[in-house]
């Protein structure tokens, strides 16, 4: 199977070495052969969904739980913060 | 330290005042300091806090809280558990200084129950391997055989149960994660239906499959476990309710148990002497009165695949929030060259390759003939287990189909790798509970037994494993 890696590598946005696309390109087609086999099994009929439970929109209050603490920690975390808030690089082209 | 290094045997010394969680935490620090030099089971120990923890539990005794089901109990956490202010990195570069924010549900509730949180463990990167060798920090040996590796994801929380270091800890199974290093170490690992223990505060790999799960000495110690971290959270919309918690009670009779022996998963390929041994044991049942009972689930040669596909592709959805901005290293230039390189330097080899194939299966072209089709498969799986549980109580089959391997041995192989979940794969699938017992050795490693039961029948699961293990123990 013809798997374009550069084309995958951009939909999942993800820096690759020349060293890794070669070996992804080997490996890829090794796992998909051995997934393909499902293709023999007869699924017509079956009622198939993503989720095991039953559950459906299952709700809870919108109310605020976390504490100033917890606020502070997520933010101290990012990578980088200004003002309390995430820094991010500009989404718009100057 | 006279006290026997078990879940029960510490909670009870400390409940009765015989022991103090102070002197058990010291046990466990010295025992960690002695042996995992060697393993390699841990990435960071908690000494400080769980001092501080156990000094608590201490206070709350001398205060009166003389039943707490975990008091002492010293319990290593995988490092993809939050713990508030510890860094839970999940073996990945991407996290190895992210600070958690909050704690897990599952933590908490150890913590409550008068456990003392000791550190945390090697892990495959996000999960995502067999022998805990994706670690962006470290190997882990296996404690039997320090040239073996102990199985994975959850391999440094099995070493660290194996080579008695603490006699607990969480893992998390979301193809055999659990299981399979238990049974690679010579423990007990028990993953419970989908649904029973809270899944708030791991960091996910494949929401409709994790499910966090203990490693222990014996059965009893994990029912015990799995009594204090099961039951819904209001932070986990698919946790349930539970009709039947944890029976406090395992003993059980194995006369007249009807065990269902799969005859797929007795596979060519597989390791003669793990085979011997699975089979000999499950004479071992016959003799003790169960009725074994020859079934077959056509579907099972397909269980792998259909996992190989559903796990990736939600692999690759839930590691998108990874951008560099939230988490990890800024990357280099303009947004979207900055999500890239912040990808690219962050993750290892093999994310890197299930991000590469559940964004392939994903992809436009590709989603019917794939991910369709494995839910569709995975429907069917379940329809066949249901109507397999319909004759009998507890389905048994080996839990790995070889013993430990050499560190590095399947490395660059990755079909390889993944067919070390080959019998572990369809509990998660299907959602239901499933523990691996130890039941011997072959070539001189530990072999084990896999019980898996119907959905939210736990207690059926934790009691035949029980009584199997009381034969062995008498034998």
């Amino acid at each position: 199977m013809d798997i374009d890696i550069n084309r995958l590598a951009t939909l999942a946005k993800l820096q690759l070495t020349d060293a890794e696309k070669e070996m992804l390109a080997r490996q890829l087609p090794d796992i998909l052969e051995y997934i393909n086999k499902l293709q023999e099994v007869d699924t017509s009929g079956v009622d198939a969904k993503a989720y095991l439970t039953d559950a459906v929109n299952v709700l809870r209050e919108d109310v605020v739980t976390s504490t100033r603490n917890e606020r502070d920690a997520v933010v101290a975390a990012f990578p980088k913060q200004v003002g309390g808030t995430m820094e991010v690089p500009g989404v718009f082209a100057e | 330290m006279t006290t026997n290094w078990t879940v029960r045997a510490i909670r009870d010394a400390v409940n009765s005042g015989s022991a103090t969680a102070a002197s058990i935490v010291d046990e466990a620090l010295s025992r960690i300091e002695k042996k995992d030099g060697e393993i390699g089971a841990f990435l960071e120990v908690f000494a400080d806090d769980a001092r501080k923890a156990a000094k608590d539990v201490d206070a709350r005794h001398a205060a009166g809280e003389k039943s707490l089901p975990l008091a002492g109990v010293p319990i290593a956490i995988k490092d993809n558990m939050l713990l508030m202010g510890h860094v839970a990195s999940a073996g990945s570069k991407m996290l190895a200084d992210y600070r958690a924010a909050y704690t897990a549900t599952v933590v908490a509730r150890l913590q409550v129950a008068g456990a003392i949180i000791i550190g945390r463990t090697n892990m495959d990167e996000f999960a995502m391997g067999s022998s805990t060798e994706t670690s962006a920090f470290q190997k882990t040996k296996n404690p039997l055989d320090v040239t073996k590796t102990p199985g994975g994801s959850s391999g440094g929380s099995a070493a660290a149960v194996a080579a008695d270091m603490v006699p607990a800890a969480l893992g998390s199974d979301t193809g055999g994660s659990v299981r399979q290093p238990a049974s690679l170490c010579g423990i007990v690992g028990m993953k419970p239906t989908y649904g029973r223990v809270s899944r708030y505060g791991i960091v996910a790999l494949a929401s409709s499959l994790d499910q966090v799960s203990p490693f222990t000495k014996n059965v009893e110690d994990a029912a015990i476990v799995l009594s204090v971290i099961e039951g819904k959270d209001p932070l986990d919309a698919t946790s349930v309710v539970l009709d039947e918690p944890v029976a406090a009670d395992l003993s059980l009779s194995l006369q007249g148990v009807r065990v269902g022996v799969p005859r797929e998963y007795f596979i060519d390929g597989m390791d003669e002497d793990v085979a011997t041994c699975v089979r000999s044991n499950i004479e071992k049942l016959r003799g003790a009165g169960a009725e074994i009972v020859d079934i077959s689930l056509p579907l099972s040669p397909y269980a792998l695949a259909a996992y190989y596909i559903i796990q990736p592709a939600e692999a690759s959805s839930n590691l998108s929030r990874f951008d560099g901005m939230r988490y990890g290293n800024r990357g280099e230039g303009a947004i979207e060259e900055s999500y890239r390189s912040a990808r690219g330097a962050g993750f290892g080899a093999e994310t890197k390759r299930r991000i590469m194939l559940g964004t392939f299966i994903l992809s436009a072209g590709y989603y019917d003939a794939y991910y369709k089709k494995a839910i569709a498969v995975r429907a069917a799986l379940k329809t066949e287990f249901d109507q397999a549980f319909a004759r009998v109580d507890v389905i048994v089959s080996p839990t790995s189909p070889v013993v430990a391997w050499d560190v590095g041995a399947k490395m660059n192989d990755p079909v390889a790798m993944y067919l070390a979940d080959i019998f572990t794969v369809a509990a998660n699938i299907t959602g239901i509970p499933g523990i691996s017992v130890p039941c011997g050795t072959a070539h001189g490693l530990p072999v084990g037994l896999q019980i898996l039961g119907k959905n939210f029948d736990d207690n059926k699961v934790l009691q035949v494993a029980a009584a199997f293990e009381a034969l062995n123990v008498k034998a």
